[in-house]
């Protein structure tokens, strides 16, 4: 008893079930089904060899999978492909019931700029306010340098308050002094709303330096 | 929100306004979890102009936006390293070893099987301190040691790192936190002021070279019941702290912890943990 | 002195409640999403939460199903602050375990009210 060491002894085994499914594309699209979440994770870390073909089924699952940590590896493996057919995959959920689903395709497609870039405009010019904020959620971390020209037509243009704010909370990081006067004009688009004050002074004073 | 301007460092033209502080602060905060105080106000100013200057920057304003909008995220990893320091020793953070003696292994206990040797991963490890003090803590703090095995692997990427570890030659800061007794029990003098860990320790930690974001390297880190894994995520950058997550859960037995660094937090990397509050510590726990 | 958690990812959100809740006698701490809130709250105990929806990493209901499933926690009040303003995201809300719920923007007056009423006397730790 006490401290010991397994030397001699090989490494656990790496994969910890028995291999009911073969390792190719069809094997591990049943095995993205199965039982135990296990297996499934699994499942979603090895497709990501596929690339693009397995896009359709891991946006698939991921709409019914139940763990949290199977969600998890499925979101990883869609940011580790990438590409036009994840956005694709991706977009739909924002309008989801599930909370969890938003927020974790909000954060995938976030550090995808090249395949989210060409459809920032549209999202961000959606009938419905909740996926324009998802958009400006988006553009939080987008390195992509559109990304300030894209809020500053949300702050000037868009009807709703709690998407102004949000793209005034944003512009308190990321905005510059030539951005002032639209800043301060937002005032006036919402006369009687006293947190539109409050956020059009405090990104001032971020942006200008407090000088 | 007044603070006194006398305590804002100046270097030539160079200094950060109130707003600027405010910006910064918010900015890391929402990127790394870690909230600078005002009291940490000259500390951040310092390193901030040192960095607009090192960069070649005219002011805060410029240099933010060069930081913020960098595609390689280089010059934000270049204030991580900066904003916090990173230095080992023995019993470093000791407060998580209370807690693994105190809680997390009767917790451990509970899930295993009787005479199941409880597994124990440290890494970083760099030059060796944490898994000695592991072990060191183990064998001094924790009573059921006579009754369980306890295995710990310890790992690093730096291999001349690891080399030293194995040596187990320590300077006299590296052990100036030892209580006198264990220095005197475990350790001999070594020339130059050093001490030598003895034999019987250092055969006890297996060391191992493992880069944390290389899938091949880590597929056989299986079954453990507690990771260390401190003052590491903080310096990866967003993709590599996802892949290093997923890493840890699959290395964990489900009911198994990981500690993290004091300053760190898992709650800009992941949710798939579960947040476990003990008396001395809070840790994350793959669900059973 | 009553403690309130404010969980939001906005930074401006964060400073108006935070204004309006010092106004109203509250010691004042921040959050910026759902697992960074659950990391403070075992560790200091709120009077009341104030929890917006949509936040990385883990949103404002798996946090609030989170809370009342936790014992340290379920008793805490909380207040549901969103921008969605539709039946069915109320409904959810009250559902996981909102004592109330508020639409984006607040008004200060009302809001600090509110919060006053709602929250725990702060004695009885």
């Amino acid at each position: 008893m006490g401290l010991v060491k397994a030397d001699g002894k090989p490494a656990a085994t790496s994969k910890p079930s028995p291999r009911k499914y073969t390792r190719d594309l069809t094997g591990l699209l049943a095995e993205l089904n199965d039982q135990q979440p296990k297996a499934r994770r699994w499942a979603a870390r090895d497709l990501v060899a596929y690339g693009e073909e397995a896009v359709g089924a891991l946006c698939e699952r991921l709409r019914t999978e139940p763990e949290p940590s199977v969600r998890e590896a499925l979101f990883d493996a869609l940011l580790a492909i990438g590409g036009d057919a994840v956005v694709e995959g991706l977009i739909p959920l924002l309008r989801g019931e599930d909370a969890g689903l938003r927020n974790g395709a909000v954060e995938v497609l976030g550090q995808l700029p090249e395949a989210v870039g060409p459809r920032m405009e549209v999202l961000l010019a959606d009938p419905n306010p909740d996926v324009r904020l998802f958009g400006l959620d988006i553009l939080r971390d987008l390195p992509h340098p559109e990304a300030p020209r894209w809020l500053m037509g949300v702050l000037e243009q868009d009807p709703h308050v709690n998407v102004v704010t949000v793209a005034l909370d944003r512009l308190a990081e990321v905005g510059t002094p030539e951005m002032t006067p639209a800043v301060r004009a937002v005032k006036d688009r919402f006369p009687d709303e006293p947190f539109v004050a409050f956020a059009v002074d405090t990104a001032l004073d971020r942006i200008l330096g407090g000088e | 929100m007044a603070r006194a301007a006398a305590t804002q460092p100046r270097c030539g033209e160079l200094h950060i306004t109130d707003a600027e502080f405010d910006r910064f602060r918010d900015f890391f905060y929402r990127k790394t979890g870690i909230r600078f105080e005002d009291s940490k106000r000259y500390f951040v100013d310092k390193r901030l102009i040192q960095r607009i200057e090192g960069t070649g920057h005219r002011g805060f304003r410029d240099y933010f936006a060069f930081m913020r909008f960098q595609a390689s995220g280089e010059e934000f990893q270049e204030l991580v390293n900066l904003m916090t320091v990173n230095e080992t020793y023995f019993f470093r953070e000791e407060y998580q070893l209370r807690c693994m003696v105190s809680d997390l292994l009767g917790e451990v206990l509970h899930y295993k099987r009787a005479g199941e040797t409880v597994r124990i991963w440290s890494m970083p490890c760099s030059t060796g301190e944490e898994p000695y003090s592991i072990a060191l803590y183990l064998l001094e703090y924790w009573d059921l040691i006579d009754r369980v095995d306890v295995e710990i692997v310890a790992s690093d990427i730096d291999t001349r790192a690891l080399e030293r570890a194995k040596q187990g030659l320590f300077s006299k800061r590296s052990v100036s936190h030892l209580p006198r007794w264990i220095l005197g029990k475990y350790f001999e003098p070594a020339p130059g002021g050093y001490h030598r860990l003895c034999d019987d320790l250092r055969a006890s930690v297996n060391f191992r070279r493992i880069n944390l974001c290389d899938l091949n390297e880590t597929k056989g880190m299986r079954n453990f019941d507690l990771i260390f894994c401190r003052n590491l995520l903080i310096y990866f950058d967003e993709a590599s702290q996802r892949l290093a997550v997923q890493t840890l859960y699959d290395a964990l037995n489900p009911g198994g912890f990981v500690l993290l660094g004091h300053s760190e937090s898992m709650s800009r990397i992941t949710s798939v943990f579960k947040v476990r509050r003990f008396r001395d510590a809070v840790v994350y726990q793959r669900s059973a | 002195m009553r403690r309130a958690l404010i969980v939001d990812d906005a930074v401006t959100v964060r400073l108006y409640h935070r204004k309006i809740l010092e106004e109203a006698g509250f010691q004042v701490e921040e959050a910026e999403n759902g697992v960074e809130a659950l990391e403070k709250a075992l560790v200091t105990p709120y009077d009341l939460l104030l929890v917006d929806v949509n936040m990385p990493k883990m949103d404002g209901y798996t946090l609030l199903r989170e809370v009342r499933s936790t014992p340290e926690l379920e008793g805490v009040p909380a207040i549901m602050i969103s921008t969605e303003s539709e039946k069915h995201d109320r409904e959810h809300a009250y559902r996981v375990g909102a004592n109330l719920y508020l639409v984006k923007p607040v008004r200060p007056e009302a809001f600090r009210l509110l919060a006053a009423l709602m929250a725990r006397n702060g004695e009885s730790r």
